[in-house]
């Protein structure tokens, strides 16, 4: 009895013990921002740190999953959204301060083709040739590039025809994946994450969908609004608009 | 490569396990020796969280303690938070690989042949000590088997973390959460380092114990 009953109390104490794994410093400033803006914000964080001293921790994902966290919570001081209905909603419902409110960014779209497939498609059309198999976008019931990508192709006429070949991402970067992988032969993805190596892209016209405008807001429950807000004027400043276009955003004052 | 990730979920899997082992134990000992009504809804409700898809199962248990949830207000009454912290991920975890600590102990206790820890009942031991001497050191290869699952199930925990823990760097970002994260970012290289790593920790712990233990699966 007694070799088990020690093993079970040593686990106890293993349980409480490392069950109170103490916290962290919370990070100085937390950024929960949709995947389409990975590759910027990766490259504009340390520019504010700099700027400002501040820390930024960036968490990126989808946006939905965010808007339902900051609900319950989470632990984010500013939020950028691939879509503004997010933080319509949000700020509605008093989660996010309204008076912060900001749209940071127009999205486009792009026409992508897997190198490993052969010659770019130059348009929507090619999608049809039957060597192509696999057609990856973003889930249009929840995505917002998805949505703008079902928009272009019916706008195309091509939703119908194409619709057997679909295959759905979870979000942009996942759909990216599709492509990258030659899993799919073709898709419709973010200008902002496209130039990747494994693909070629063209763009689309803006006029095929309705405007994919991005927003973002201040957590009420944030510590340090001022700082948060500070990070939104910084991306579309002087610094961070120069990068945020580099990566096939379209910015405020533009369209 | 950011070392983080790798320690913060040895410790979260750690952790769950045992609390995984001192809940799921007990449970499974009920559900092998005792008779009690609801005894079939309660075999239901622990093989639940392996039949509901983990965002799912996170996004109920984010609502539940969140900080507008019912125990989340509780334990804000008592100036603590869990969702979004370490101690989520650890209860991710537990929800996650509970039912197999519970399916294995419970198989393995009702191989246990009931005349022995009557006997023991005969010689005047208690209940208590019925378990210890006899139930628990004929079973406790089916109890261990489930144990070192529901570690490599938490130690792979994804979906209800991503959920309740959030994916955040450097605080709650677990090692299949980093691993994720990186090929996301398209950063393949660290992103097969890590799972490396996680491949490395698993296989190291299945060898060492079934040359210990001569488990068998």
């Amino acid at each position: 009895m007694s070799r088990f009953a020690s093993i079970f109390l040593a686990l106890a104490c293993v349980a409480l013990g490392l069950g109170s794994i103490e916290a962290a410093e919370p990070p100085a400033l937390t950024v929960f921002a949709a995947a389409d803006l990975t590759f910027a914000f990766k490259e504009l964080a340390p520019r504010f740190e700099k700027a400002t001293g501040a820390r930024v921790t960036l968490v990126f994902g989808s946006t939905g999953t965010f808007a339902q966290q900051i609900r319950q919570g989470g632990p984010a001081d500013v939020f950028f959204a691939a879509d503004q209905s997010f933080v319509e909603a949000l700020t509605a419902e008093g989660v996010l301060l309204r008076e912060t409110r900001t749209l940071y960014a127009q999205g486009r779209i792009v026409l992508a083709t897997a190198k490993a497939f052969g010659p770019k498609l130059t348009g929507l059309r090619g999608l049809l040739d039957p060597q192509i198999r696999h057609v990856a976008i973003a889930n249009p019931v929840h995505a917002p590039y998805g949505r703008a990508a079902e928009q272009a192709l019916r706008k195309a006429g091509l939703w119908e025809s194409l619709r057997p070949k679909l295959v759905f991402g979870e979000n942009i970067r996942h759909t990216l994946q599709f492509v990258q992988t030659g899993a799919a032969e073709a898709g419709i993805v973010a200008l902002s994450v496209a130039n990747v190596p494994e693909i070629e892209w063209v763009a689309l016209d803006a006029a095929m969908h309705a405007p994919l405008d991005q927003a973002a807001a201040v957590v009420r429950r944030s510590p340090r609004p001022e700082l948060g807000l500070a990070f939104i004027q910084f991306v579309n400043g002087p610094e961070g608009r120069p990068i945020m276009k580099r990566y096939g955003f379209m910015l405020p004052g533009e369209f | 490569m950011d070392s983080f990730p790798i320690w913060l979920s040895l410790r979260v899997a750690l952790s769950a396990t045992a609390l995984t082992l001192l809940t799921g134990v007990p449970i499974a000992w009920l559900l092998a020796r005792k008779r009690f009504s609801g005894r079939n809804v309660l075999e239901a409700v622990v093989v639940l969280p392996l039949v509901l898809p983990p965002t799912v199962l996170g996004y109920y248990l984010l609502v539940v303690i969140g900080y507008r949830g019912p125990i989340g207000r509780a334990l804000a009454a008592i100036g603590l938070e869990l969702a979004f912290t370490p101690g989520a991920a650890v209860l991710a975890a537990c929800i996650g690989s509970i039912a197999l600590v519970i399916k294995s102990a419970q198989a393995g206790f009702e191989t246990v042949d009931a005349q022995l820890e009557q006997a023991a009942r005969t010689l005047g031991r208690s209940e208590w000590s019925v378990f210890w001497s006899v139930t628990l050191p004929l079973a406790w290869r089916a109890v261990l088997a489930g144990t070192v699952l529901a570690f490599c199930r938490s130690l792979g925990e994804f979906g209800i973390t991503l959920m309740v823990a959030g994916n955040i760097p450097g605080r709650t970002q677990t090692l299949p959460l980093a691993i994720y994260d990186r090929v996301q970012a398209n950063q393949m290289g660290e992103a097969n380092a890590l799972a490396l790593v996680a491949v490395g920790i698993v296989v190291v712990l299945l060898f060492g114990l079934s040359r210990f233990a001569r488990l068998r699966y």
